[in-house]
């Protein structure tokens, strides 16, 4: 997979910012089925790929996403036999123009989905959501970070018990090793591979247990978290901006809830209703735009 | 007044553990100065550790103990909470004692035990982090430290907690030598310009002798002030080979061991076959990793010990896995004229599956042919005959490491490849590590040894190779190796 981008929208702003920003627009987008607002979401989507991953890997990208519309737009008129537009028929089935546009919209609000998980990959990076968590549940935090911490090292640790079993089974002779590799001795020493990973990892938890110990675990009362991101007034005001935003693009979804595709389409306008949308989608994108712009 | 003179002081203390027939400390008495740097050497099992722990009620063991442990004229039992923290505990494994993901979160999590309020926390983070120079990998993964950043790690993340004592079991035991320098250069600016007093358990005190302000030497359960710095200084160096088998064993062994030596001579005139060679290996891990060896040209002659030294990172594991037949090269290929190999990793902990000593040895029964006689014969050789019914993780580094060794010879490898086998090994150990491979090498077991031990190298190999950004830099015979060497000598 591709590194975490170093700067992005949001790179400056307090985690919970693009977190509520980047739920407001996965439940916005899996939410909507209408053809212009999941439209837009996949153009907001497309063009934040553009401008933070490159236009090329976006392209690249196209290959499988055009198809999957183009696959589902044609498989839904298969299944739903409404409409009022008939387009023609294959072997005795009636192909509506309204279905093949429902499948196409369905298609694209998957589509824009996927692709803005993952540019909440890049917004959101896995440490800034962990700390989220922290604020909340200095507990929670502290398990995470520990198992966080273990799981590399067991990985590690087990290839090199299983690297040092097979390597010294190359000592045995054909009968012996013939015993072992069959499927009942791979798994015995599978088995016992995993019981030595486990003594390992508790004989270095006790040394762990007094190292947490030495520096204090239980002394007080109460712990206190270190919080690597301070939550200041402009983080407040983004906060704001962006419930109101939302608040707005959600009555907009609300009202277009009333859309149906059969047996035909309502009308899509009055189209000003649709630039909340697109500010809200394209958002993103422009925020990115302008951070790296400070240096260009 | 003298309160605050004396920073540590021990006052007729015994400790005995639970079920043990003996006192491991008896009556000893012992005062560190403030702002000292003292040292405490003794042999393994002295009681080292025991003797730092007790200061630290935190992470005492279990024990009668009677006497009294005063930290600047109060007695530790009495100090809690915030007060425990002004005795900071480094342990020895770097590992171990890292608690949490990210380098951030671990300099804070003292802190977050004792509640310190978020400003003042900031405060002190930032402070440690610019005295030990961590700005650059303050947001790395703790698991993808070297080992000497993570023991740094463990001294900046108690250091943040403020002590006014520092207590330092072998904490250096882990490191390669230049970090274990590093390490002790931070060490000593902590003492010097903070004013901490340290207190620092080891086996190898020649590595800190010149930091030192002070020396304890702890014998039988009691300790005696060492008056003369200057014979810490001096390495006790590995016996040369040549010495080791007039002093050590009987005489017919020292005879077997010249021959042995002899006759690796004149196999290298005589040009034997190769038991390892490979010709431009090209290796990474990852696909968009680094290449960690890049056209690596290596020959082991069959019978010979072959040492691999070099910097941390240089490749030595990697090249050890690739002969080893666990990971193959992209480029290039690890040919091995011998099929039947074992492999020492760098932790034994990773060979112990048995609840004892004589299961342990039995475990490969199956895969060696070997019987119960066999492994009663390598329990005698191991030094291991009276601990049978221990379990491994009760026995110490140096027994760990033999048992492991034994486990390996016991189903008889033709060619032995060892990670770092004296790792955190006192000089008894190491010097009997070296005698079992001098033994499997008489037996005409191959061996390539990778290590930072440098006069362990001298003390066992016939050639050494040093690897270096990704190849071997040379390889020679091990006297024309360190005669040559400006720096890189023991």
């Amino acid at each position: 997979m591709a590194q975490a981008l170093r700067h992005t929208a949001f790179g400056t702003m307090h985690p919970a910012v693009p977190a509520v920003f980047l739920a407001l627009t996965l439940g916005l987008t899996m939410f909507t089925p209408h053809p212009v607002l999941a439209a837009l979401s996949l153009a907001g989507a497309l063009a934040y790929g553009a401008v933070a991953r490159g236009i090329r890997s976006t392209l690249l990208a196209l290959r499988w996403q055009l198809p999957l519309i183009a696959l589902l737009a044609c498989v839904n008129p298969l299944f739903a036999h409404r409409g009022s537009t008939l387009l023609f028929s294959v072997l005795g089935m009636p192909v509506y123009a309204e279905s093949i546009l429902y499948g196409a919209s369905m298609a694209v609000m998957f589509v824009a989905s996927v692709l803005w998980f993952q540019a909440s990959r890049d917004m959101l990076p896995q440490d800034k959501m962990l700390s989220l968590f922290g604020n909340a549940l200095p507990v929670v935090s502290l398990m995470i970070s520990m198992t966080m911490r273990l799981i590399p090292r067991f990985v590690r640790q087990g290839h090199v018990i299983a690297d040092t079993q097979d390597v010294a089974l190359s000592c045995a002779d054909a009968g012996a090793r013939r015993a072992e590799i069959g499927r009942l001795g791979l798994m015995r020493r599978r088995m016992r591979q995993s019981s030595v990973l486990m003594g390992w990892a508790m004989e270095d938890s006790l040394e762990t247990a007094d190292a947490m110990r030495a520096r204090g675990w239980g002394a007080a009362a109460r712990r206190t978290t270190y919080i690597r991101y301070r939550f200041t007034l402009r983080d407040a005001i983004g906060l704001l901006l962006v419930a109101v935003l939302g608040a707005l693009c959600i009555a907009v979804a609300w009202r277009s809830s009333s859309f149906s595709f059969y047996p035909s389409p309502s009308p899509l306008g009055p189209w000003p209703c649709y630039i909340p949308h697109a500010v809200w989608m394209f958002a993103p994108a422009a925020l990115h735009v302008y951070e790296r712009s400070v240096f260009a | 007044m003298s309160d605050e003179a004396v920073a540590l002081a021990y006052d007729d203390v015994t400790f005995r553990y639970p079920g043990a027939c003996g006192d491991v400390l008896s009556g000893m008495s012992m005062g560190v100065p403030a702002g000292a740097f003292a040292l405490l050497v003794g042999g393994t099992g002295s009681g080292k550790s025991t003797l730092l722990s007790l200061a630290k009620p935190q992470i005492a063991p279990a024990g009668d103990r009677t006497g009294q442990v005063r930290v600047f004229g109060r007695p530790v039992d009495d100090l809690d909470g915030n007060e425990a923290c002004k005795v900071g505990y480094v342990f020895q494994d770097p590992d171990n004692q890292i608690v949490c993901d990210s380098v951030w979160h671990e300099m804070a999590f003292g802190l977050e035990n004792l509640g310190t309020p978020q400003g003042e926390m900031r405060r002190r983070v930032a402070e440690a982090c610019y005295f030990f120079g961590m700005e650059s990998w303050f947001h790395d993964d703790t698991d993808a430290l070297s080992g000497g950043r993570k023991q740094l790690l463990a001294l900046a993340s108690t250091l943040v907690m403020q002590p006014r004592v520092l207590l330092l079991d072998e904490p250096t035991a882990q490191l390669d030598p230049i970090a274990a320098r590093n390490f002790l250069h931070a060490l000593f600016r902590v003492n010097r310009e903070l004013g901490c007093t340290v207190v620092v358990a080891t086996h190898e005190p020649e590595l800190m002798a010149d930091y030192a302000t002070c020396a304890f030497e702890l014998e039988d359960g009691s300790v005696r002030p060492v008056d003369d710095l200057g014979c810490l200084r001096r390495a006790a160096a590995l016996a040369d080979r040549g010495v080791a088998m007039l002093s050590g064993g009987g005489s017919g062994d020292a005879d077997a061991s010249v021959d042995g030596r002899v006759s690796g001579s004149s196999a290298r005139a005589a040009n034997v076959p190769a038991a390892v060679s490979a010709q431009g290996v090209w290796f990474r891990y990852g696909r968009d990793d680094d290449w960690v060896l890049r056209g690596l040209d290596l020959e082991v002659r069959r019978g010979e010990v072959h040492a691999l030294v070099g910097g941390n990172g240089c490749g030595k594991s990697t090249l050890l896995a690739l002969i080893a037949g666990t990971r193959r090269a992209q480029r290039g290929e690890v040919r091995s004229a011998i099929s039947a190999k074992a492999i020492l990793p760098q932790d034994p902990k990773a060979l112990f599956a048995e609840e004892c000593v004589r299961d342990e040895l039995m475990e490969w029964a199956h895969i060696g042919g070997y019987g119960v006689d066999d492994a009663q014969g390598m329990m005698a050789e191991l030094g291991l005959a009276d601990r049978c019914g221990l379990h491994p993780y009760d026995l110490s580094g140096g027994q760990r490491q033999m048992l492991a060794l034994g486990k390996l010879l016991l189903v008889r490898p033709r060619l032995l490849l060892l990670d770092e086998p004296t790792k955190g090994l006192d000089r008894a150990a190491r010097e009997h590590v070296a005698d079992m491979i001098d033994a499997a090498r008489r037996d005409g077991v191959t061996v390539v040894v990778s290590t930072h031990d440098l006069a362990f190298v001298r003390r066992v190999a016939d050639r050494v190779s040093l690897m270096f950004d990704g190849e071997l830099a040379c390889t020679e015979p091990v006297d024309e190796f360190f005669r040559n060497n400006l720096f890189y000598r023991p």
